[in-house]
């Protein structure tokens, strides 16, 4: 009798930590049949919640048999295609390090978009927040400090930046109701700009102009795995996406946001949301984004510096709205879907080697995939949210 | 500045508003009954490649702007079906859209000979309509009678009130009979036709070739335009301009000696997406979206 | 039973995760050369593409196989090189782009016994590394003289270059061009007596994807009496040629003046053989060619080595190379075979319009920076640059 409630209790927080839709429960009263009844309800959750990664999978499997018919119809053997790119990307150590090393920075950027989503709020603004957040990065390797300080201080610089890159379209929203899609877009490009001015003119290497000063050595994160190009920046990202999680399910403010994100499911896009939740998520988005800028150039060899165009850094932002959605804006989920990206990045380069499929063809399959995988998302989703809507009308009779 | 380049910069800014506008406008039909596709660069950039081989083929530019604006129908009707009876993410299923448009057209220009380009030759382009000071595409009083056009479809007509119906509460509008999902996917297939029309227009008319990355992000100007008009399509047409007019003017002025002392270029690549905002944040305010925008319908 | 097919589903995945790994192996052929390319990718109608073009010339001549790795992102390029160089089938591995320096220097230290080749970069100096710079500034140089003698014979007081992102090695070409301008124009007045001093328009557009960029600068540049238009920016060249073909067909004619200048490959066939003048040709396939050369018989070593005017490395088209390129353009879609003959006509016509004395003045120019007479900036002018546009102002 005694072991009942306690077995739910771990149960629930089990269940809690590992999806977010659960916060309507109280954790503390289950003395009598509202445990049981809870008990029950958390195990078939459970169960509903790894029923939706099977059918992920189903629809990545049936991605990729698309993609192999595609193959196939240019004459590429399948076969030997998938299994360079599985052995690209999860074959070998080098291999999961080089997967790794992709996730990283998508870890960072989906965190931005997912934060802001469960705010209600549409973020695409992580590519210039990204942008501001690495020259950051790069402007305190101006001044002489020593190691584990220096990292810190440039990593709280681009977080800095990226966060004051990101109050404009918070400002902008709560001043003049400036909806965030508009002003994310523009911001992005205008950072893109900016970024080009400040490699070219104020940060600009004197021998190699098209890039900025190099991060100094006491301001690099070293290398995990030798020989490949993963670094400690990954452990900032598990970091970071697990401070997004205790903040959103383990703190009141993150519970108020989250509830408010829901409170109407379609009021995210019409923009309904409270003043300190928009800046919240707003702030939180920018300094996860800067922070990606600054993994990035921080830590991924050979440059350790912004080049002009911004190679390194170029689509980061939007790549991490895919990994979001994929990763049902919850920091664990993100976390697999960013290992799951960057595999099929890591594995796509080793594809051209062996059978030589070109790399524009990885793309088409990468799109077929991400595709495939929107059908089954929302249907459970949506199917929480429903529960959700009629057990909060019961509880608080509103 | 003589009178010559004001109406240099004037044809300019017509040309560059067409695609911003038609994907603008095919958005708002989409985004009035609750659909939301990211997924706008992609059909862009697909249609491109399209409507230049569809016009190189058949020997006619019209040809070929049909065939852009099919692609895109069809592109946009897989959105659609994912997103109305699929019931899929919609957001996903565009970003999805995208990625697999520029693997794509990057792949069909290496297979047809000279991967990254694809020129189309000058006797199948959309012809000019020489007006004296300058020539222009017919497709700019198409873009104009266009947005027009549906502005009134939406607001005046049966039609336009059931879309919105869509768009604002599904339920009620399912139980006043309308058939939801069929009428989005209808409003998602007007939204890849406009949106193939723009793109055809890149390769066909305005720049004659096709590369792999035509677009340049207009794509996403469209969706930022659909906002800036409220989902008013006139008010998309003086976006697409008011981008158009900058981002010309900010190149055009680039190239004058005197500038570049006084300000670098790329604080004058800026102006474009700065005066957007001064005016969206200024003028329009605040934008009210369809309550049901971005969620699948399903039935009670 | 939905269930079942997703567990059936799953262990398939997995089954056939471990099961093809060891499928792929890794098929040592003699002669393997690998190229791997930067984030521009393949078409940009110039400097990628030509390496291509040199690498498949190469590995067709010598029964080599050629793979080709294309880069999503920057993080792409260590990778790619690592992945090449840990496979150890290649006998040379060729990186093209400034961009893979970084790269280039981390791997050609972790595999002294892989043979590295790198475009485009000098400064690396290792001992397993054949670098190849060319001398553009010179060939733009060369250009910039053409162009201003035949603006000014055509009557028109300016010349125009786009450019796209601004990065040292696009200095080069501008600060050449300039060099070009000022003793075009002084030649120009010692031939004919007149002076005509014909002013640069330039600008940088800050893309090489953006086409509309190219033709609205090209517009704007045209407006202010432009004759001419140097395309330093890849793509962009088709919007360029897009202006100058519309302000033409305004006018109701089809061939220039105004006119283009083609970069790095030989453009001419653009423009129905009659709209670009001329194409400032920097071979790269030649230093991908040579690269691979070496390594098929045997006489690689480390270095650096510069391709100029002198040594076939750059040079202004010629009517040898038109009718190789327009193979390349009926590829492209450009246009198609049966405009052969017509394209080799009008570019007869166009270049036999222009006086012989500045053919021969362009000729004169070219012995002379061989000969260092001429001395055209830079070598690396990322702190000059400021210094030779004051030298050489518009």
């Amino acid at each position: 009798m005694s072991f009942s409630p306690i077995f739910c209790h771990c149960f629930r927080k089990l269940v809690n930590l590992s999806c977010g839709c659960f916060s309507q429960f109280r954790v503390g009263t289950y003395e009598d049949i509202g445990s049981i009844v809870s008990s029950m309800i958390a195990r078939a959750t459970l169960i509903k919640r790894l029923h939706p990664i099977m059918e992920s999978m189903l629809a990545a499997v049936i991605g990729l048999m698309i993609g192999a018919v595609i193959m196939l119809g240019y004459g590429y053997n399948p076969v030997a295609a998938y299994g360079s790119l599985f052995q690209g990307s999860f074959g070998s150590l080098y291999s999961w390090a080089e997967s790794l090393a992709n996730a990283t920075p998508l870890i960072l950027t989906a965190l931005t978009f997912a934060v802001a989503m469960r705010g209600g709020l549409f973020n695409i603004g992580a590519e210039g927040q990204l942008y501001v957040g690495a020259l950051a990065a790069v402007a305190v390797s101006l001044i002489h400090l020593p190691s584990p300080i220096h990292i810190v201080m440039a990593l709280c610089a681009a977080m800095l930046a990226g966060m004051l890159w990101s109050l404009p379209i918070a400002l902008l929203k709560l001043t003049r109701g400036v909806h965030e899609v508009i002003s994310t877009i523009m911001f992005n490009w205008i950072a893109y700009f900016l970024a080009l001015y400040v490699i070219a003119h104020v940060l600009t290497d004197p021998l190699r102009g098209e890039k900025t000063i190099s991060i100094v050595e006491t301001s690099r994160l070293a290398r995990i795995v030798l020989g490949t190009t993963l670094n400690y920046g990954l452990l900032i990202a598990i970091i970071a996406a697990v401070a997004v999680l205790f903040v959103l399910w383990r703190t009141t403010v993150g519970f108020e946001l989250r509830v408010s994100g829901h409170t109407s499911v379609a009021a995210r896009y019409a923009g309904i949301s409270h003043r300190r939740q928009i800046l919240t998520v707003l702030l939180m988005g920018g300094a996860t984004a800067g922070l990606a800028g600054a993994v990035q150039v921080m830590g991924r060899p050979p440059t350790y510096a912004v080049l002009s165009g911004l190679p390194q850094l170029i689509n980061l932002g939007f790549d991490g709205i895919g990994v979001a959605m994929i990763g049902r804006n919850h920091p664990i989920g993100i976390i697999v879907a960013a290992i799951f990206f960057g595999g099929l990045m890591a594995g796509g380069r080793v594809m051209q080697f062996s059978p030589g499929v070109p790399l524009e063809l990885v793309r088409v399959v990468e799109g077929v995939i991400i595709v495939t995988l929107a059908v089954p998302e929302l249907r459970n989703m949506l199917g929480s949210f429903r529960r959700q809507f009629a057990k909060k009308k019961v509880y608080d009779g509103s | 500045m003589e009178v010559e380049h004001l109406w240099g910069i004037l044809f300019i800014s017509l040309h560059a508003m067409v695609p911003i506008t038609l994907a603008a406008i095919g958005e708002t039909i989409e985004e009035a009954a609750g659909l939301f596709n990211i997924g706008l660069e992609g059909i862009l950039l697909l249609s491109a490649l399209t409507g230049a081989l569809g016009a190189e083929i058949s020997g006619s530019a019209t040809v070929g702007l049909l065939a852009g604006l099919g692609t895109g129908a069809l592109i946009g009707g897989i959105f659609g079906v994912i997103s109305t009876y699929g019931r899929g993410s919609q957001l996903i299923s565009g970003v999805g859209i995208n990625l697999f448009a520029f693997g794509f057209v990057a792949f069909m220009l290496i297979n047809l000979g000279a991967p990254g380009f694809h020129s189309v030759p000058r006797d199948v382009q959309v012809k000019m309509i020489s007006l004296g000071v300058g020539s222009v595409s017919p497709l700019v009083f198409l873009t104009v009678g266009l947005a027009i056009a549906v502005y009134w479809m939406l607001r005046r007509t049966q039609l336009g009130i059931r879309i919105r119906s869509v768009g604002e509460n599904p339920a009620a509008a399912d139980v006043a009979g309308i058939n939801v999902n069929a009428l989005r996917l209808g409003t998602a297939l007007a939204a890849g036709a406009f949106a193939g029309l723009a793109g055809a227009y890149l390769s066909v008319d305005w720049f004659g070739a096709v590369t792999k990355e035509l677009t340049a992000g207009r794509g996403f100007i469209a969706l930022a335009t659909v906002v800036f008009s409220g989902l008013n399509p006139l008010f998309a047409l003086l976006g697409g301009f008011i981008f158009g007019f900058f981002d010309g003017l900010a190149t055009w002025v680039s190239t004058y000696p005197k500038i570049k002392d006084i300000i670098p270029w790329q604080f004058v690549a800026m102006a474009p997406y700065i005066v957007t905002l001064l005016v969206v944040a200024g003028v329009i305010g605040r934008v009210r979206f369809p309550a049901a925008l971005g969620m699948p319908y399903r039935r009670e | 039973m939905k269930v079942f097919h997703i567990r059936l589903a799953a262990v398939l995945l997995m089954v056939f995760a471990v099961v093809a790994g060891p499928l792929v192996g890794t098929a040592a052929a003699a002669g393997k050369v690998a190229l791997v390319i930067d984030v521009g990718g393949r078409g940009d109608l110039s400097f990628n593409d030509m390496g291509f073009k040199g690498a498949d010339e190469a590995v067709a001549k010598f029964g080599m196989e050629l793979v080709e790795i294309q880069s999503n992102s920057a993080a792409d390029y260590l990778p790619n090189l690592q992945n090449a160089a840990r496979s150890e089938a290649f006998d040379l591995i060729i990186g093209v782009g400034f961009l893979l320096a970084d790269a280039m220097a981390e791997v050609t230290d972790q595999f002294p016994d892989q043979k590295f080749a790198i475009i485009d970069v000098t400064w690396l100096g290792k001992p397993n590394l054949q670098e190849v710079g060319f001398e553009e500034n010179k060939g733009s140089a060369l250009v910039g003289a053409l162009g201003a003698m035949v603006a000014a014979h055509y009557g028109y007081d300016k010349i125009g270059v786009v450019l796209g992102i601004e990065i040292p090695v696009l200095y080069k070409f501008e600060a050449g061009y300039r060099f070009g301008l000022h003793w075009g124009n002084a030649k120009y007045a010692e031939v004919t007596g007149k002076s005509a001093e014909v002013g640069l328009l330039w600008t940088y557009t800050g893309t090489f994807s953006d086409i509309a960029k190219g033709k609205v600068a090209t517009q704007a540049m045209l407006a202010q009496g432009a004759g001419l238009i140097y395309n330093v920016a890849g793509p962009l060249g088709i919007g360029d040629l897009e202006a100058i073909t519309e302000h033409l067909e305004a006018q109701g004619k089809s061939a220039g003046p105004p006119f283009m200048i083609g970069v790095d490959a030989n453009q001419d066939y653009l423009g129905d053989g009659h709209r670009v003048l001329a194409s400032m040709m920097k071979r790269v396939d030649y230093g991908v060619y040579s690269a691979i050369e070496s390594v098929a018989n045997g006489s690689f070593k480390g270095g650096v080595r510069i391709l100029g005017p002198g040594n076939g490395g750059i040079a202004i088209s010629r009517q040898q190379d038109l009718g190789d390129f327009i193979d390349f353009g009926i590829k492209g879609g450009a246009i198609s075979e049966s405009d052969r003959s017509q394209i080799t006509a009008n570019w007869q016509a166009m270049r036999a319009a222009v006086p012989a004395w500045i053919w021969e003045a362009v000729e004169e120019l070219e012995a002379k920076i061989s000969s260092g007479e001429a001395k055209v900036p830079c070598d690396w002018c990322a702190d000059s640059i400021k210094a030779i546009r004051a030298q050489y102002p518009d």
